[in-house]
């Protein structure tokens, strides 16, 4: 535990040091200023911190800058924020007590100094940082896990339809079951029109808040359990289709085009209309082990691009 | 009341503190220095640190009585206040002639 006491007066300092000392505190820093005190912290840019302070004693009056408007530049440094500091006064100071506690002191003591309550109040401040600090530990550790989890599990954390691994384990299983069954499979590959230009304009949350409208909408025009859409990249979106032909492909690739569009969601720089649009490919196969899945992924892709090319905002079938 | 010019004035410290304790009182006579060299200078701010100083350390020591005299000498010293400066000077020499520390 390192504490930092800043007086300028060397008798308070030397018996608050031996005072911490004694009850076992045993990195205690000292500064007779706050301009030392800043150093100490590393906070005059001169270089690093030389240790981590866990605490600030801290006088409120003292020549050229006082004690209060130390703690107030001292919590504004981000690293710094949740460093505790007890402000140490004389008694009968409430104005100036008020004002340090408006800057961030969390507790005081007053002067002269009295050992248990000294000890006493140390102790539990540094009792109560102990607890936050363990907390925010717990925190981060959660954090960590909860990303993990969204990487592992099937959903893009975003629009909560579901992600490229969970696609290509549903379509996998499902070109194998083709090849069984002898169904046609379908895809539709899609991405909406412009939407680097709309993130660049309208910014990122924007752009996230189109993703996720837009993922409802798809997902508004599947019929069949079966059907799935995913997120497939940043702004493209696949849907499986199995036993569906290219026709009904078609047509509700069509469909979820006049949804999406229906949103009327203004996108003031899009290439194709005025509001959010998609381009969208369609393939179909019947499997068969002559054939890759890859393969279909490939025609859906070029269907799409042939789509973008040709104008945007509409439908193009793979043959 | 009653107490003479020179009789003795025991004082209980902590032994914890016991090593700090000549130094202390040797500051606070160092401490008289500095305030006739501030009078003879009219430097008021230097005797009102010094007194707040006092006022802040004394009791904290186990010296009570030191902690009032800084605390009227800050007061003094802000009212530009010479003889005050001077009566506090002079009672606080006398007490750490007095002065007698007991450990316990």
């Amino acid at each position: 535990m390192k504490i930092l006491i800043v007086d300028d007066s060397e008798s308070s300092r030397l018996l608050l040091e031996r005072l911490l000392n004694n009850a076992g505190y045993g990195g205690v820093e000292m500064a007779d200023s706050a301009a030392a005190a800043f150093q100490k912290l590393g906070m005059d840019g001169s270089s690093a911190p030389s240790t981590e302070i866990d605490l600030i004693l801290l006088d409120i009056v003292m020549p050229e800058m006082d004690g209060i408007e130390a703690c107030g530049k001292i919590k504004a440094v981000d690293s710094l924020r949740d460093v505790p500091v007890i402000m140490v006064t004389a008694k009968k100071d409430d104005g100036n007590l008020q004002r340090a506690f408006d800057m961030g002191a969390i507790d005081y003591i007053t002067k002269p100094v009295n050992k248990v309550e000294l000890l006493a109040r140390v102790r539990s401040v540094l009792k109560l940082k102990n607890e936050m600090d363990r907390r925010m530990e717990v925190t981060r550790h959660l954090e960590a896990a909860n990303h993990q989890l969204q990487l592992l599990s099937a959903l893009d954390g975003l629009t909560g339809i579901a992600n490229r691994r969970h696609f290509d384990q549903t379509f996998d299983k499902e070109w194998r079951r083709g090849l069984r069954d002898e169904f046609p499979l379908s895809l539709i590959l899609t991405d909406i029109d412009s939407f680097k230009a709309y993130n660049d304009n309208y910014g990122h949350q924007a752009g996230d808040v189109c993703l996720k409208r837009v993922a409802d909408a798809i997902s508004a025009a599947l019929k069949r359990p079966g059907d799935l859409v995913a997120r497939y990249g940043g702004e493209e979106f696949v849907v499986v289709l199995p036993e569906t032909d290219k026709n009904n492909a078609a047509i509700l690739a069509e469909d979820i085009r006049k949804k999406v569009a229906a949103q009327k969601i203004p996108h003031g720089f899009s290439k194709a209309a005025e509001v959010v649009t998609l381009s969208l490919g369609v393939a179909t196969a019947i499997p068969s082990r002559s054939h890759k899945p890859a393969g279909l992924i490939e025609a859906a892709d070029k269907a799409l691009y042939q789509a973008k090319h040709e104008g945007r905002n509409q439908v193009r079938v793979s043959h | 009341m009653g107490l003479t010019q020179n009789e003795k004035i025991i004082v209980r410290v902590d032994s914890d503190i016991q090593d700090l304790i000549p130094d202390f009182l040797k500051m606070r006579r160092d401490d008289i220095k500095s305030i006739q060299s501030a009078l003879l200078k009219n430097d008021l701010r230097t005797i009102e640190i010094l007194g707040h100083s006092m006022k802040g350390s004394g009791g904290g020591y186990g010296f009570d009585r030191i902690s009032e005299i800084g605390g009227v000498l800050e007061i003094a010293a802000k009212n530009d206040n010479k003889e005050g400066i001077k009566k506090q000077t002079a009672d606080l020499s006398n007490y750490l002639d007095r002065v007698e520390v007991v450990f316990e």
